[in-house]
């Protein structure tokens, strides 16, 4: 064990490291974007206001507000010292509306949409790797060229041809939004009904991607460990097909656990093309609502949420898998 | 004449490629192994020891297959019997096989005690765990493992601990007869000399009760089996004792062997050192003749022209060559 808690200590120094450069880099990189957000919101605010020194007025009250007016250091800190206090500011678009907020009320459509997509894709993808290795003829010439090509597929072009087939030309599911546009949020049939109808494409297009990338690499794995001289080995003891292809998955599936929390850690970066696509009110379609508005502190915020989660998803993965792989602790060990 | 433990007939067995090009890497072999014997079997690589190490068990699959023949053991004669009553009534329990690459022969993600139950309860599902966890450490404790094997994982045991732990767990169903291949040929030479002794202990102790012992280092059987079988292009090319074998080989290819090698066995230092040029025959499309004409010193034209049948001289000994005993033993003398 004492390796393994040099080991710990080793990817906790990175994983900080790691931690503070993205948070400078989350900070300084919206911020090298040209053009100057608080003229935007000015000239929205002062529609119709006539005298320049009242313009400049208010120019630079939303500048010492957002702080833009103080040396970038200065901000940077103010910036580190509110994000530890849970502040993300103020969101320059939607202003006085905080960050926080935002994040808060679109989370959950990202989360609730990406994680069952990612774990249904992920079983699904992984079962028909191992059969399509295991099996091989006819299903395996089936599976794969099928993976393959879907796997293959930009992400946003699976989205766009689901929204091409069963929105706009059969129109069995809406074209975009978490729910109709003419309902109020609240716990009514109509409203559950609605969220699950504009659930299913986005939903889909996310399992797809994640299906023909999983099978393949699955099949790979099993293809490779059924012919492991363990596995003749284990024949020629007398074990029983059964249990060896059951050692056979076990280790093709370690490697792909690792698949499965990196995409849960890239989650809301993942979420980006289909939320798009969909006008999907997640924390992508927040994003790109912030990035078109140059809204700093939205994100800022959802690029450091992202880069958390991609973080601690890393993280978790190299702890985890140290300790389910024998191989790995062994590797450690040395 | 003892028991037989193991009896071939003219037992072949061919690779189906995956183009449909057949490669019979075991042609018509027949062997016995007595009660209390060794058997070595030696040849270049890609001679087909291997194929002939998983064909004697008399369980397929592919992209081997098995063409014709007979295997008899301990009297009980396997081929033709259902292929999950083979799994079940003798491998591991009649006839145990260490694979070449040891190494990589245990689940990585396997306990040794897991893979022990997973072996004795495929054959007696019945069995206790604690039986066999006693009965792990009582076979471990003779063959001089230490116990706490039993907990790891194969990666955390060294080359030489992987290799012996291999075969106690080949041999804790007792069967009659273990098949190695190759044990010792990825080791270092204490760790060789340890498995090697280890091989010899358990027929020592009764373990097991015969034994077949593959090398492709023909000098390396003497001292260590009491008979051997060189192989050439998935053929046997001579039988004898390991004595005749090693001191009087009859085929050009056995004598080749002989002196291809360092040894360090003692009796056997002033042997002279030469490899055999060339290389072993596609078995895809072996030739005609004697397979081994393309590389043999004493080569004549008839060799290549007409096959060349395995001769008995008589006590178990035969070999396959053109020429006569005393014509090569003389040729031999000349150098
Ligand atoms: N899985 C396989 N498929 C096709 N040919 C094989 C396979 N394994 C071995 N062979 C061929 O069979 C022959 C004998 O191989 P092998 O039994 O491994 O020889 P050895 O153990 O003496 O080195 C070689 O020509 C080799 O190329
Ligand atoms: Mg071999």
């Amino acid at each position: 064990m004492k390796g393994y808690k040099k080991y710990f200590l080793n990817k906790l120094l990175w994983f900080v490291i790691t931690l503070v450069a993205a948070v400078i880099l989350n900070f300084i990189l919206p911020r090298l974007m040209p053009g100057d957000p608080v003229a935007g919101i000015v000239a929205r605010l002062a529609q119709g206001m006539s005298s320049s020194t009242g313009m400049k007025a208010v120019y630079e009250k939303y500048a010492e507000l957002f702080g833009i007016n103080k040396p970038l250091l200065t901000q940077f800190f103010l910036y580190v010292k509110n994000i530890f206090q849970g502040n993300f500011g103020s969101s320059f678009t939607q202003y006085p509306r905080p960050v926080l907020d935002i994040i808060k009320s679109s989370i959950w459509w990202t989360v609730c949409l990406q994680f069952p997509a990612i774990i249904v894709g992920w079983i699904i993808g992984n079962t028909l790797g191992a059969i399509a290795a295991y099996v091989k003829k006819g299903f395996d010439k089936v599976i794969l060229p099928i993976s393959i090509l879907i796997g293959n597929l930009p992400a946003f072009g699976v989205a766009v041809i689901l929204l091409v087939i069963f929105a706009v030309d059969l129109k069995w599911f809406p074209t975009s939004g978490g729910y109709g546009f003419d309902l109020i949020p609240t716990m009514s049939w109509q409203f559950v009904w609605s969220v699950i109808v504009h659930y299913q494409l986005p939903f889909w297009s996310i399992v797809l991607v994640a299906i023909g990338g999983q099978a393949i690499g699955m099949r790979s794995m099993s293809i490779y460990e059924l012919n492991a001289d363990y596995v003749k080995y284990a024949r020629f003891m007398g074990i029983k097909d059964r249990k060896i292809v059951g050692y056979v998955f076990r280790n093709a599936m370690l490697p792909q656990v690792t698949g499965l929390a990196l995409s849960i850690g890239t989650m809301v970066g993942g979420a980006l093309v289909a939320e798009i696509i969909f006008s999907y009110p997640g924390l992508g379609y927040m994003l790109l609502q912030g990035i078109l508005g140059q809204d700093y502190p939205l994100i800022s915020a959802v690029t450091l949420i992202i880069t958390l989660m991609v973080l601690i998803a890393n993280f978790a993965i190299e702890l985890i898998y140290g300790l389910i792989d024998p191989r790995i602790k062994a590797a450690q060990a040395e | 004449m003892s028991k037989v433990i193991l009896e071939v007939n003219d037992l072949t067995t061919k690779y189906i490629t995956r183009f449909h090009e057949d490669v019979y890497a075991v042609d018509h072999v027949s062997l016995k192994v007595e009660e209390g014997k060794s058997l070595g079997i030696a040849g270049e690589s890609g001679c087909g020891k291997s194929t002939l190490a998983l064909s004697l068990m008399g369980y397929y699959f592919p992209p081997l297959h098995f063409t014709s023949g007979e295997i008899i053991i301990d009297g009980q004669r396997i081929t033709g019997m259902d292929p999950d009553t083979v799994r079940r009534t003798i491998l591991g329990t009649e006839i145990a096989y260490i694979p070449q690459a040891a190494m990589n022969a245990l689940n990585p993600t396997r306990k040794i005690i897991n893979f022990i139950e997973d072996v004795i309860l495929a054959h007696d599902p019945k069995v206790s765990r604690k039986d066999i966890y006693d009965l792990a450490r009582e076979r471990f404790e003779i063959l001089g493992l230490p116990e706490d094997v039993l907990q790891k994982y194969p990666v955390e045991l060294s080359g030489g601990m992987k290799q012996r732990t291999v075969i106690a767990v080949s041999v804790i169903l007792a069967p009659k007869i273990l098949i190695a291949d190759e044990p010792s040929s990825a080791l270092d030479v204490t760790s060789q000399k340890m498995v090697i002794k280890m091989l010899l202990d358990l027929m020592e102790k009764g373990m097991i009760k015969s034994m077949i012992f593959i090398t492709h280092e023909l000098p390396l059987l003497y001292n260590v089996t009491d008979d051997i079988m060189v192989m050439y292009a998935g053929q046997i090319v001579e039988k004898a004792t390991a004595q005749e074998a090693v001191f009087d080989p009859l085929h050009p290819y056995s004598k080749g062997l002989m002196g291809s090698i360092i040894v360090p066995e003692k009796g056997l230092r002033n042997l002279k050192l030469s490899a055999i040029p060339g290389v072993p025959p596609n078995l895809k499309k072996p030739p005609t003749g004697c397979r081994f004409a393309e590389r043999c010193k004493y080569v004549i034209p008839e060799c290549k022209t007409h096959p060349i049948d395995l001769r008995e001289t008589g006590e178990g000994r035969a070999y396959r060559c053109i020429f006569s005993e005393e014509y090569l033993r003389k040729v031999y003398q000349i150098g």
